[in-house]
């Protein structure tokens, strides 16, 4: 190695002891910063200590190790406020010395659901997937919190949620559950999937690839587009010859997203009547607006390959070889 | 409290059981709570009439499995070695068409990590599309991790990786030669893989969460379409085309980097502010080979079909929400969007015919979206009971096309700009007059001066309301919604109307006996205009029309036996009456696809036996009929169910 090549080295080839330091340090002031002053500390006037609650709630505090809240009970390094019951539940010296009175608490089933979205977003802003819930269309109808969620009677450990996913959708979306027990339908009862996979409940973006405000709650793909394309990669492109409808107006411009009678959820039981209502020439629609490309001539409407549209347009999602989506 | 919890819940599919077996205690092993249960049996299925519509829609065959677990280990003083949580469950192993498991690891503050499986054996037909020739019996493997560095804490770090796996036989179709020729079924070995990687962090700061995520999406297609012998026409009234083979190989791989960086803050109590940033650059190459060998019009035509080129398409999103709580009883959020996708693509095309260069066609491709949205949302608490919202929602989308055609010099192009501009407003109240009863409306009406397809929505109007009323043993509910959309331009119309009722309730006396129903009912009718040809002369003034009317209805009843078994036994219903659409066209096609009449009715059965506080023996029936009322080559009758032992401890 000539001495030029050695004076190099550091640049060219960092040793891995170098590196390893530099992680180390790294991680180490991000354990300080994470690290928070307050350790133990006396209760603050009016608080009383989970440990108070359980004579009068013994069932919940048997089982309460297993709650994703029980970790704020042993985090040393939490206020003793936002430690345990009194954390959600406030000061509940007054609440003891009243012998359980409701009102000297803050007693969930008695808050209005807004006061509910202000307690539990005091910790629960940290995902970014609650960003919108203050002007998602759940809150706007009062759905809050406490309305999926179950705390302490929780029906799965994931999410502590009061009822199965599919069950609590179901609950207020009964048109939808019609949708999912039709022939035709994404996998959502089989449990293969669940309402979340395609929906943010907590309020989504405002949706792109349509103009007006639905569909609602939609958890956007990776290019921002429909959730469709999370499942059906295949069909994200991009493609040399894109079918502009599946870009503009989304895959609901064929299909139904839930269920359906028709075969591949498509929105009519015959594909050529879904084809020629766009392909009619009509108007200034468009990407020239001069009117979407009417079906040729020699395609008689009397043949039965003219009814079977896909038969030849097989790539209708989007093509590399033929502006027709023909291969 | 648990079979109030099970009286509400939704038809099952009859696997895996959801009766709980004793007290869930768990066993405790060291600082350690386990607690686990696990169903094995035996499913079967036995399908009368249309087998490929039957795996199309259910597709429970024959055989044992491990129908459902669960596994969940928590410490019991929050401070564990390793970890504090593990949560493990699975769903249909050993063969069921749609698996499912998912894992969470946790040490509370430290570390978390999340997987989840799933499995679909996707079979389908498709006998209504395409001459019934698009099959497909296609397997797709789904899996999902997240590993998070100090979860819950100022600064996090994740890394993730997710995996979407496609592969099995299928068939597609061809038309060859020209368009004079015949269309050709052939075998394909789908093979399609998707990997993304990404990682990212999150770090709190004066109030402020910031959010940044890098990753990469790597897809490929290595699909290969293949016919080995002489092709089956399936028009015979066309012969004067044969297929003797046929292969086509097109690779096409690609990925799609991406950013997104989101900062937002709810650390003020009356103001909170979300900003979203996200990047993508998708790219692919392709190279798409074909040969076909066969004859045309009594000559031998041999045809080799090249193409070599790229598409890309980057978008870059941005968002920008505001939401100000000046007092309590009132919310006002601002919402801006903006969208940008530009897609475009060059391909070179090259045909050789009985082994001579007959064309080299070079193409161009771009399609450009950019779209604003702003909307604005007031919603007032006027008092305890009654709040009332209101909004205006102003978008602008511009679409900008290019298409250029270089055929052996010969240069064809067309560009296209158009924009659209929407104008919505939306309404609504909540309402809570007694305890018990809440009453919710919403509405949102829109103009679109100028809408891309036929069937866009242009002048559209939706309304929805629901009224439920919930005692402590009781709750019953109504709703509806109603969606109308007005597409009618000079010469041409569209309209569109979808009507929803529904009503549903539910009575849990006591906890040995519970009982729900519903029923709903789905209205959609739609009117388009169309053109089309009949034997070379143009026919305009002609109307698509569809007309679907289901009624859907479930009902189930659950009670408990000698406080030792578990009886369910439950139905589902829809029913599409159609209706009668005459008047629109005279043309027999036309009229055919009108309505779609089919009736799809699922009865089922559950009896789960408390052996001892931790077995339970489980029985479960379910039947499928489906049946069309017009051409029924479909209909199936299937009688499914499982026999299983579930075991917790």
């Amino acid at each position: 190695m000539t001495s030029r090549n050695r004076l190099l080295l550091p640049y060219n080839r960092p040793n891995r002891v170098f590196l390893l330091k530099r992680l180390i340090q790294f991680l180490l002031v991000c354990l300080l910063a994470n690290a928070q002053s307050p350790k133990s500390s006396p209760p603050p006037p009016g608080y009383a200590g989970s440990i108070m609650c359980r004579g009068c709630h013994p069932d919940i505090s048997a089982a309460f190790f297993r709650n994703a809240h029980f970790k704020s009970t042993t985090d040393e390094k939490l206020k003793f406020e936002q430690k345990g019951c009194e954390s959600c539940h406030g000061p509940g010296k007054a609440h003891i010395e009243a012998k359980g009175d409701k009102t000297k608490i803050i007693a969930f089933s008695q808050m209005q659901p807004k006061k509910i979205l202000d307690n539990c977003l005091q910790c629960h802003t940290q995902q970014m997937g609650r960003a919108n819930i203050r002007r998602s269309s759940h809150t706007t109808a009062d759905v809050v919190c406490t309305n999926c969620h179950s705390i302490h009677k929780s029906a799965t450990p994931k999410q502590l949620l009061a009822k199965p996913q599919t069950d609590l959708c179901y609950g207020c979306h009964q048109n939808i559950r019609a949708q999912f027990s039709m022939p035709v339908k994404h996998r959502v009862n089989e449990g293969f999937m669940q309402c979340s996979d395609c929906h943010n409940p907590h309020g989504a973006e405002a949706p792109t690839w349509k103009m007006s405000a639905r569909p609602r709650m939609m958890a956007q793909g990776l290019q921002n587009e429909e959730p469709c394309m999370k499942c059906h990669v295949d069909k994200r492109g991009p493609f040399v010859f894109e079918h502009a409808a599946v870009r503009v107006d989304g895959c609901a411009s064929c299909h139904v997203a839930h269920g359906g009678m028709n075969a591949r959820l498509l929105k009519r039981p015959q594909v050529f009547t879904l084809c020629l209502e766009c392909h009619n020439g009509a108007g200034n629609f468009g990407r020239q607006g001069d009117g979407i490309q009417l079906t040729p001539p020699t395609h008689s409407l009397t043949d039965p390959k003219y009814q079977n549209c896909t038969v030849c347009h097989a790539r209708i999602h989007g093509s590399n070889s033929h502006a027709s989506f023909l291969r | 409290m648990n079979i109030l919890l099970l009286a509400l819940l939704a038809q099952q599919t009859v696997a895996p059981t959801v009766e709980p077996v004793g007290v869930p205690r768990g066993n405790t092993i060291g600082d350690y709570n386990v607690r686990q249960s696990f169903e094995t049996g035996y499913r079967f299925a036995n399908v009368d009439g249309n087998r490929g519509k039957y795996r199309s829609d259910v597709n429970f065959l024959n055989g044992v499995r491990v129908l459902g677990t669960s596994l969940t280990v928590n410490s019991r003083n929050g401070k564990g070695k390793y970890f504090d949580e593990i949560i493990l469950n699975t769903q249909g192993l050993g063969n069921d068409p749609y698996q499912f498991a998912s894992m969470r690891v946790e040490k509370n503050r430290r570390y978390r990590y999340e997987l989840t499986w799933r499995l679909n054996d996707y079979f389908n037909p498709g006998l209504t599309i395409a001459f019934g020739q698009h099959f497909q019996n296609l397997e797709r493997r789904m899996q999902d991790h997240q590993f998070t560095l100090f979860p819950g804490k100022k600064i996090q770090f994740f890394g993730g990786f997710s995996g979407n796996n496609q592969s099995g036989p299928a068939l597609s179709t061809v038309n060859l030669f020209d368009t004079r020729g015949n269309i050709f079924p052939f075998f394909e070995n789908v093979r399609r893989k998707q990997n993304e990687f990404r990682f990212g962090g999150q770090a709190q700061f004066a109030g402020m969460k910031l959010f940044w995520q890098r990753g990469w999406e790597f897809f490929k297609e290595d699909t290969r379409g293949f016919l080995d012998q002489p092709g089956t026409p399936l028009d015979p009234l066309v012969t004067n085309t044969t297929l003797a083979n046929f292969r086509r190989d097109h690779p096409y791989h690609g990925s799609t980097p991406h950013w997104r960086v989101n900062l937002f803050t709810e650390a003020a109590k009356w103001f909170t502010v979300n900003a979203r940033f996200t990047h993508s650059n998708g790219n692919r190459n392709f190279i798409f080979d074909e040969v076909a060998n066969g004859a045309v019009r009594g000559g031998a035509r041999n045809v080799q079909t090249l193409v070599f080129g790229d598409a890309r398409r980057p978008v870059t999103a941005a968002n920008l929400s505001f939401s100000i709580l000046p007092t309590s009883r009132i919310t006002i959020s601002n919402h801006t969007a903006f969208h940008q996708t530009k897609m475009e693509g060059d391909s070179t095309i090259r045909q050789l015919t009985n082994g001579t260069l007959d064309s080299t066609v070079a193409n161009f491709q771009f399609l450009g979206i950019r779209a604003v949205t702003n909307s604005t949302l007031l919603d007032v608490a006027l008092k305890p009971w009654l709040s009332v919202q209101g909004g205006y929602q102003f978008s602008d989308r511009r679409i900008r096309s290019t298409e250029l055609l270089n055929d052996a010099g010969f240069i064809d192009q067309a560009r296209g700009e158009q924009s659209n501009r929407l104008n919505a407003g939306t309404a609504g109240f909540r309402l809570r007059p007694i305890k018990g009863l809440t009453i919710v409306a919403d509405g949102e009406i829109g103009r679109q001066n100028r809408p891309f397809y036929t069937t866009s929505e242009k002048d559209y109007h939706a309304f929805g309301a629901r009224a439920e009323y919930k005692q402590k043993y009781f709750r019953v509910a109504a709703q509806t919604r109603n969606s109308v959309n007005f597409n009618s331009v000079s010469l041409f119309r569209h309209s569109s109307r979808a009507r929803n009722y529904t009503v549903d309730g539910s009575w849990t006396p006591s906890t040995r006996f519970a009982v729900d129903a519903g029923y709903q009912k789905l209205h959609l009718d739609t009117v388009t205009g169309i053109a089309y040809f009949l034997n070379f002369n143009q026919v305009d003034r002609d109307s698509s029309f569809f007309l679907s009317n289901v009624h859907a209805a479930h009902a189930g009843v659950r009670t408990v036996v000698a406080k030792k078994l578990d009886v369910y036994a439950g139905f589902s219903s829809n029913r599409d009456t159609a209706g009668s659409g005459v008047g629109f066209t005279t043309q027999p096609a036309l009229l055919a696809a009108q309505v779609f009449p089919l009736t799809f009715v699922s009865p089922q059965v559950r009896l789960s036996y408390r052996i001892n506080e931790k077995l339970r023996g489980n029985f479960g029936y379910q039947h499928y009929d489906y049946t069309e009322k017009i051409l029924q080559l479909q209909n199936y009758r299937a009688h499914t169910g499982f026999l299983s032992v579930l075991w917790t401890f």
